[in-house]
């Protein structure tokens, strides 16, 4: 176990640099002013420029002793405090509502595949998870605004001043991968069916709740495998969300950031996304561990 | 007769052949419709009940059934017209990455020139990192911003970032189908590793890929609609804006571009981004109606 962890946190530590080098291909443009309204512009792509911004970079942490400051003179830690602590109210219940109820629904779509509640219920979960996050999430705001504009309701549709702002975009980003854990645990529960091990506990006469308990404890190293692409669908699709509604998190400003050629502040911004991703894997195998203590895959 | 009773067995693959059909012809012949402004004419104002001129964007009505955007066009004729172009791109896109993956996922199963070890890098690195993160950085670098076949560049990018997952499944089935009998007797025959794949492990992939392929395309159409909020394109030009400014300058039609201004329009003009963006859930839907009822259809 120690060992394992051990070699997550190297890749992580790899990804991590290998994300830096990417960040740092020169994307800068030089302009000449030749005098009166005449300019031109250098797009310089060459290798010793590379060298030049990896340089400056290390130099920039070595003197500033962190992240510094950014361009208001706001040191970048603080600004991110600020703005993370907006974006685990999104990603936090995001998350393990996601997971949570992705699998309780799982269950119910396996107990009743053969009756009508869950024919309807895989008809319905199927339509949402082709229905893109972003048309879902505009689709929500122009009936509240409908809403808002005809005096049925008053809220704040966008921004991040009210109590209630993260609700709107937490639920636009927590429907597709809920959908998808939905459809792999009930793909999962489904495979077991047939096993020998079934036929044995049921001519025991044990009860189908119970036996549904047995089959879920066979299914959870595939199932928690899949928290990290729960996590990752969460926070591509967060600095999307954010933007069009104005939350002002981090992900909203890495995507500004990363426009605006600004490297130390992009990485400041990434670098909790990738902790959260690095997060996830370490407590899936946790849990994972505490659940099954057998090695994952010696259950096949 | 048969016809019917082939619909009764096979609704999800007739539905999404139906709604696949609608969208090429959208797609090819689109502008002869009526009712739509091939012209793409700039209304600059209308004027309401009291004949006060009021400027662009119209919200839904008689003359413009779904509105029209920023510049007075008509928004149905733009998503109409735009419909060919970015169906090429989705489809191209996906066209390149299974392509790609073919080749790629047949030597990681043979285990040959490391690409075993370079697939498990990228699909490490991008279970890591957001593939549109990735997306942004490159398509921003200089070199390709400037390039003439800047879209070929993108269109490549875009392919080359999944391609790991991809050709990591089709390693899979590969694995999978090697433990046959008829692939021993095909090695022990002693024919090369090209005519191995293309007639002993090809026959028997085919459904499976179109299954993917068709899948994969309404996932492309979903990066693309993502890449539109943040006003990145297949195709635009780069121009001097203000005195030593530079922004991007608009010069297609595809739907992903009607986006841009999303997070400004959703306060005001919100028709535009919905529209748009309904036109892309639409083909979303297409394609995944198609790839189960493709599924279903070969089982």
């Amino acid at each position: 176990m120690g060992w394992d962890l051990l070699k997550s946190f190297l890749v992580f530590l790899l990804i991590v640099v290998g994300f830096i080098f990417i960040l740092l291909l020169p994307r800068e443009m030089e302009i000449t002013h030749h005098g009166g309204l005449v300019f031109t512009a250098d797009f310089p792509f060459t290798f010793d420029l590379f060298k030049e911004k990896v340089q400056d970079f290390i130099h920039h942490f070595q003197t500033e002793k962190g992240f510094g400051e950014n361009k208001m003179g706001v040191p970048i830690l603080e600004e991110l405090q600020t703005f993370l602590q907006r974006d685990l109210h999104i990603i936090i219940p995001a998350f393990f509502l996601a997971i949570f109820f992705g699998m309780i629904l799982g269950i119910i779509q396996f107990y009743f595949r053969e009756k009508w509640v869950g024919r309807i219920q895989a008809f319905l979960s199927w339509i949402f998870s082709s229905i893109p996050d972003f048309f879902f999430y505009i689709g929500l705001q122009y009936i509240l605004i409908k809403l808002v504009a005809n005096g049925y309701l008053q809220m704040n549709l966008f921004g991040n001043d009210d109590w209630y702002s993260f609700i709107l975009p937490m639920i636009a980003v927590t429907i597709f991968p809920m959908l998808f854990m939905m459809k792999f645990t009930s793909t999962s529960l489904e495979n077991e069916v047939g096993q020998d091990y079934l036929r044995t506990a049921r001519s025991k006469g044990l009860q189908r709740l119970f036996i549904l308990k047995h089959m879920l404890w066979n299914c959870w190293p595939s199932i928690l495998n899949q928290a990290q692409f729960v996590m990752l669908y969460i926070l591509s699709s967060l600095p999307i969300i954010e933007k069009l509604s104005s939350y002002q998190g981090a992900g909203y400003h890495l995507l500004d950031s990363i426009f605006k050629n600004e490297d130390v502040r992009s990485l400041a911004f990434m670098l909790p996304y990738l902790v959260f991703m690095f997060a996830t894997v370490v407590l899936s195998k946790l849990v994972k561990h505490w659940l099954v203590p057998i090695k994952s895959g010696a259950l096949r | 007769m048969k016809i019917l009773v082939f619909i009764k067995k096979n609704p999800l693959f007739s539905l999404g052949t139906v709604m696949f059909f609608l969208l090429v012809f959208i797609a090819l012949f689109g502008k002869y419709l009526p009712g739509i402004d091939t012209r793409l004419d700039e209304i600059i104002f209308l004027r309401d009940e009291n004949n006060i001129p009021f400027a662009p964007p119209f919200g839904p009505n008689e003359r413009f059934p779904i509105g029209t955007d920023r510049l007075g066009r008509d928004l149905l004729s733009l998503i109409v017209l735009g419909a060919r172009e970015t169906l090429i791109v989705i489809i191209a896109i996906a066209l390149i990455r299974y392509l790609l993956a073919i080749p790629l996922g047949f030597f990681a199963h043979k285990n040959r020139f490391g690409v075993n070890i370079l697939l498990n890098w990228i699909n490490g690195f991008l279970s890591y990192i957001p593939t549109i993160i990735i997306v942004i950085l490159l398509a921003t670098l200089h070199p390709i911003v400037l390039s003439k076949i800047r879209p070929l560049y993108l269109i490549l990018i875009i392919a080359a970032l999944e391609v790991g997952r991809v050709a990591e499944m089709i390693k899979l089935e590969l694995n999978q189908l090697s433990t046959k009998e008829f692939i021993t007797g095909g090695n022990a025959v002693g024919i090369s590793n090209f005519r191995l794949l293309k007639k002993y492990y090809m026959p028997f992939l085919y459904g499976k890929l179109l299954v993917n392929f068709v899948g994969d395309i309404g996932k492309v159409m979903f990066l693309l609609g993502q890449l539109g909020f943040l006003g990145i394109f297949i195709s635009h030009s780069f121009m001097q804006t203000d005195a030593g400014v530079s922004g991007f300058e608009n010069t297609s039609l595809s739907w992903p571009t009607l986006l841009t201004d999303a997070f400004r329009d959703l306060r005001g003009a919100i028709w535009i981004p919905f529209y748009a963006s309904l036109a892309m859930t639409y083909v979303i839907f297409t394609f995944n109606i198609l790839s189960q009822g493709i599924q279903k259809l070969l089982k």
